[in-house]
């Protein structure tokens, strides 16, 4: 039986997806939003620190699962191999409505406008595809504002000289300071750096009619209990559902957008709930499945005009895959500074951004969210055996008196990191699966280990009398932050979407999510992908009024 | 059409189920206590876990049931390690025998550190080995060991919570909520 | 056809001889037999150590003759998931057998059980959550099954509908309006260490600073781990009274309290749901005035001001919450320069500065002699 013709399908029930699903279904669209995991509620979570969205060595908690959803990744030396979904090199985020905002840390950055201009900014960087965004900061700026209001924003960065320009306020205060931030806020004061409250997607008061964070320790990789972690999945979303004009079919794989003989897209196939192949048509098509995954649909999408997948006419779908180069220090203070109060993370600087001299950028620095014990097994330092006596003397000593200041660094994106689809590996459903391969640009790690001197200098002042650093390895950057796949670009040779998402040459075609991400910031990039989302959904549905689609 | 099906599906199991169900009581009869693991591989992997995370004031991996953590992930998420176990656990008394002619569990404690660091290094001796690098072998169980003993009760491991204790966890955590008032402001 | 119907014919004569004898299987061994197959070992050793030793496993667990077909029909489904070597990671009860269990308890503890049902603790499901004033200024969410519904097998979703401050609300499955939120095993556990049927006498004294302060049954459900945690491993919060920290009673029992009636992170008294005693009480434990079962803290004044206030006062009819709801003088924070705002006066007693615990005590405490003799468990 055939389904009923709708205006807009969404793959993608996360960041991005979500608040196109509401804006649209709001503009009057009739909408299916389509999510490839399941809606879960924190019954589901459990606070299980060996099994959640970060540590997963009993597996992913909110997808996807390990049987059915496979990737490739091809190792430094050539070699493909192929790994499960809880395992590193998958590059996961997770499988769930509401995506990554369902278990994420939730730090709520707005790019700076430099994060716009890197290639104005610092000039080519050999060896890498780094490239001004068509669009500036001014552009995003009322959506920014929109998502901080609509999802819910706590933090306070006005004592941030550095932030780009903001017609409002966040609104919420930030979250009472824990022990650490305590301890580290007056040593970057004494650095003659500025310190500021992070901005987080998290209730501090009472907001959007759900209550305060409880200040546990399970945050990142976790639900959240009290449902003041505002996602997508607690706020847009049912928002959408609420207006009568979105459908949510969850459990809903996509296999492949649907495409006719002039080019247009028509609908997309997917697999239901019971594993039966669907059809659904729609006037529109939006992938909204994260840089990894969106890029894999559209080459799993050839047409007569598209052989290699929609898009792809210039093989750049699937390029530049950056994600964020974590690194940093840990310090061991003689003094207790654990107090259990969570998230834990709370205090940035963002002065490190930009104007490293000798570097093509930066990143922020913060306080680490609450590392739970197992986390802590691996944060020792280099002189610590990693077994026996000595071992669990560290933790036993250490445990509550260690703090670790990271960051993500800016990334420079690198062609040849990259998304493909694999010839012959295929998953549950016989999709043929994402291949994964390339490295990061050696100046990237060149930034991220001279942000580790910086984070060690500011452990140093607080107090800390051992620091070490944290060095990121050289291996392919997704994950989370996974972005940059599918361009945003004037020039359909060098980009796969134009300014507003849109497919070049598919007029009813969009990609919102991370994917268009020329650059991705040094920054979490969650807020700017729900600010692209805004924008590219305010533009779709001018366009759509129009009759242009 | 679908529902008919499964419910044939289901009856057919329990009936199977009856059939062999006396086969249970036989079952009860079996050697080892453990799910996966032979009696003889539990005890070298528990002096294994041991030297990992030994006990001292605070209880070590045997105490707090690293083993039994390890057993019955070994029956459920981490099945696809068993035979890595089999060969790995048989691997570290070759290597007890090559370097001091008796079985690991035998060997005093700073016999059995050496066993391990020489497997650490992926020096020691054995057959197993060849398949099987010692240090892969090696760098699983003090991941698997730091699951169980630094990890989450529920999975069979840390009992009684014994290393939070240590670390000075508060579990469960002391955690009321801030009473709000939607009818007051948005 | 004749010969399918004769195959089914056996296997459902199989299937039926079956059923009791899975059931007979576990029965047989006393435990024993179960706890061979080494799933539920842990729980067995921790009853044979306990003060229930004695009661066999049929007396919690169900009978091997009786009726109940979804007991038998429970029983082999253990036995097929067994074969199929799907071992879970843990067997866990149910709640289904945490709600049994009330019946059992009852069987012994009448006494307890009927202050519980009477108290603020035997709440039912539709007075927490079906609460019009609440459900209209805060809505529900998951976390309020922690204390409320701990062993509710869902997500609040699963529980109440619709989950927004508008209502009208309902429970999803209308026979559980009158099951409680927190059965016996919300704060007790069956399989633990113990002395064998010992009753320690200090039960029988007034709830006050010479009572016990730990029993082995008292745990905390812990929902999220499907576990219980004994409350000697329960963590006691350090309170703090802005930046002073308050002075706490030693009593571990309170840490179950606290789990429930918790502060805030920032531990402030009074916050969230906390009743930390300062003022006057500072120092007291929650159970020196609330009943274990019942909570009923009526003539607990008495055991400590046995006559009058130290101010010459009857405590009982001061301006405090404890005669008067709508007071301002929460009995719990009460202080002396709440209502002496000009300054504390001398003590009028003769010993003045005396500490309270010197008085003698009544010589029949007043709950004692309404207290029902015990019921030995069994023979």
């Amino acid at each position: 039986m055939a389904l009923k013709h709708v205006n807009a399908i969404i793959v993608g029930a996360g960041a991005g997806g979500g608040i196109v699903a509401k804006e649209l279904a709001e503009a009057g669209l009739r909408v299916v939003l389509l999510e490839r995991g399941k809606w879960y509620t924190p019954f589901d979570c459990r606070k299980d620190d060996l099994r959640n969205q970060r540590t997963t060595v009993l597996g992913n908690a909110f997808g996807p699962d390990d049987e059915r959803s496979p990737r490739v990744l091809v190792d430094a030396q050539g070699h493909p191999s192929v790994v499960r979904a809880s395992q590193g090199g998958y590059q996961n985020n997770a499988a769930c409505v509401g995506g990554g905002t369902f278990s994420y840390g939730a730090m709520a950055w707005r790019f700076m406008e430099k994060d716009f201009r890197m290639r104005s900014t610092y000039g080519p960087v050999p060896g890498s595809t780094l490239e001004d965004w068509p669009i500036r900061y001014q552009d995003l700026e009322p959506y920014y504002e929109k998502a901080e209001w609509e999802i819910g924003v706590s933090g306070d960065d006005s004592g941030n000289p550095f932030k780009a320009p903001r017609r409002k306020p966040l609104p919420m205060p930030p979250l009472p300071p824990n022990r650490e931030y305590q301890i580290l806020l007056p040593a970057a004061q004494r650095l003659g750096l500025h310190p500021f409250d992070i901005p987080m997607l998290r209730n501090s008061v009472p907001y959007n009619g759900r209550p305060a964070c409880m200040r546990c320790r399970w945050c990142v990789g976790f639900a959240c209990e009290v449902d003041a972690k505002c996602g997508t999945h607690n706020t847009v979303i049912p928002k959408a559902l609420a207006t009568g004009n979105c459908e949510l079919r969850t459990e809903a794989v996509a296999k492949e957008i649907l495409s006719d003989e002039h080019g247009r897209v028509t609908g997309v196939a997917y697999f239901n709930a019971e594993g039966r192949l669907e059809q659904q048509t729609a006037d529109l098509v939006i992938v909204s499945c994260a840089a990894i995954e969106s890029a894999r649909l559209l080459l799993n999408s050839p047409s007569r005009l598209f052989p290699h997948g929609l898009g792809n006419r210039y093989d750049w779908v699937g390029r530049n895959l950056q994600g964020h180069t974590y690194s940093g220090a840990y310090g061991l203070f003689d003094f207790d500074v654990y107090d259990d109060v969570g998230p834990g993370a709370g205090i940035a600087v963002s002065d490190y951004n930009h104007g490293n001299p000798g570097l093509a950028g930066g990143g922020v620095l913060c306080n680490e969210f609450i590392r739970l014990p197992y986390q802590f097994v691996t944060a020792i330092p280099p002189s610590v055996p990693r077994w026996g006596k000595a071992h669990k003397d560290f933790m036993r000593k250490w445990y509550r008196r260690s703090m670790a200041v990271q960051g993500p660094t800016q990334e420079m994106p690198v062609f040849d990191s990259r998304v493909q689809v694999d010839p012959a590996v295929r998953d549950y459903w016989g999709i043929p699966v994402a291949r994964l391969s390339g490295d990061k640009h050696p100046h990237t790690m060149e930034i991220a280990n001279a942000m580790t001197g910086k984070a060690e200098q500011w452990l140093r002042e607080a107090g800390a009398i051992q620091t070490w650093k944290k060095l990121p390895g050289r291996g392919l950057s997704g994950g989370q932050h996974q972005a940059g796949t599918c361009r945003m670009g004037d020039d359909p040779k060098t980009s796969v979407v134009d300014k507003l998402c849109r497919v070049h040459d598919v007029e009813n075609l969009y990609v919102i999510d991370g994917s268009v991400h020329v650059t991705n910031g040094g920054f979490n990039p969650v807020l700017t992908i729900m600010a692209i989302a805004y924008y590219a959904s305010a533009n779709l549905v001018k366009t759509w009024r129009r009759g242009r689609v | 059409m679908r529902s008919r099906n499964l419910r044939r599906r289901k009856f057919l199991t329990l009936g199977a189920t009856a059939a062999v169900a006396g086969h249970t009581i036989s079952c009860s009869g079996s050697k080892s206590r453990w799910r996966f693991l032979t009696l003889d591989e539990a005890a070298t992997l528990d002096a294994m876990c041991e030297q990992i995370i030994p006990g001292d004031q605070d209880p070590g991996a045997h105490r707090a049931g690293v083993v039994n953590f390890i057993d019955l992930q070994l029956t459920g998420f981490c099945k696809a390690l068993r035979p890595s176990y089999r060969r790995g656990l048989a691997g570290v008394d070759q290597a007890s025998r090559g370097m001091f002619g008796s079985r690991f569990v035998e060997l005093a404690g700073a016999k059995q550190a050496a066993v391990l660091e020489a497997m650490e290094t992926g020096q020691a001796p054995g057959e197993a080995w060849k398949d099987l690098p010692s240090k892969v072998f090696f760098s699983l169980v003090v991941s698997q060991t730091m699951q169980g003993f630094y990890g989450d009760p529920r999975h069979g491991g840390n009992r009684e919570a014994v290393s939070w204790r240590m670390l000075r966890i508060p579990n469960p955590p002391v955690r009321g909520r801030l009473h709000y008032d939607l009818t007051q402001k948005g | 056809m004749k010969r399918a119907a004769f195959v089914a014919g056996l296997l459902v004569l199989a299937l039926l001889l079956m059923i009791p004898g899975a059931s007979l299987y576990y029965e047989s061994g006393s435990g024993e037999a179960c706890a061979r197959c080494h799933e539920i070992r842990g729980s067995f050793e921790n009853w044979q150590a306990s003060t229930h030793r004695s009661v066999p496993c049929k007396g919690c667990h169900g009978d091997a003759l009786t009726l109940d077909a979804e007991f038998h029909m429970t029983n082999l489904r253990r036995v097929s998931t067994h074969l199929r070597g799907d071992v879970p990671e843990q067997v866990r009860i149910r709640e289904r057998d945490a709600l049994r269990m009330l019946e059992r308890c009852r069987n012994c503890h009448r006494q307890e059980f009927a202050d519980w049902q009477a108290g603020p603790h035997g709440i039912s499901y539709d007075r927490i959550f079906l609460d019009k004033e609440h459900n209209r200024k805060q809505l529900l969410m998951d976390d309020c099954l922690r204390c409320h519904g701990a062993w509710f097998e869902g997500s609040i979703r699963d529980l109440v509908t619709p989950i927004d401050s508008r209502g009208p609300w309902r429970l999803r499955d209308a026979g559980r309006r009158t099951l409680p939120v927190m059965p016996c095993m919300a704060c007790h556990q069956m399989h633990r260490r113990g002395q064998p049927l010992a009753r320690p006498p200090a039960t029988l004294l007034p709830p006050g600073p010479n009572q016990e302060l730990h029993r082995p049954s008292l745990a905390l459900y812990d929902r999220r781990e499907r576990t219980f945690v004994s409350t000697a491993a329960l963590p006691m919060p350090a309170m703090r009274e802005g930046p002073r920290r308050v002075k706490m009673s030693p009593d571990a029992r309170q840490g179950i309290c606290y789990q429930c009636h918790a502060p805030l992170a920032s531990f402030q008294v009074n916050s969230g749901d906390d009743r930390t005693a300062i003022g006057v009480h500072e120092g007291l434990s929650c159970l020196a005035c609330h009943l274990r079962h019942g909570q009923q803290t009526r003539a607990s004044c008495a055991t400590c001001h046995p006559r009058l206030s130290n101010c010459g006062l009857d405590v009982e009819k001061m301006d405090t919450t404890f005669k008067d709801k709508n007071s301002k003088h929460n009995i719990h924070f009460v202080k002396c320069a709440d209502c002496h705002t000009k300054g504390v006066p001398k003590r009028r007693t003769p010993q003045a500065g005396a500490p309270v615990a010197t008085r003698p005590l009544p010589a029949t405490p007043p709950r004692a002699a309404r207290k029902l003799p015990f019921a030995p468990a069994s023979p």
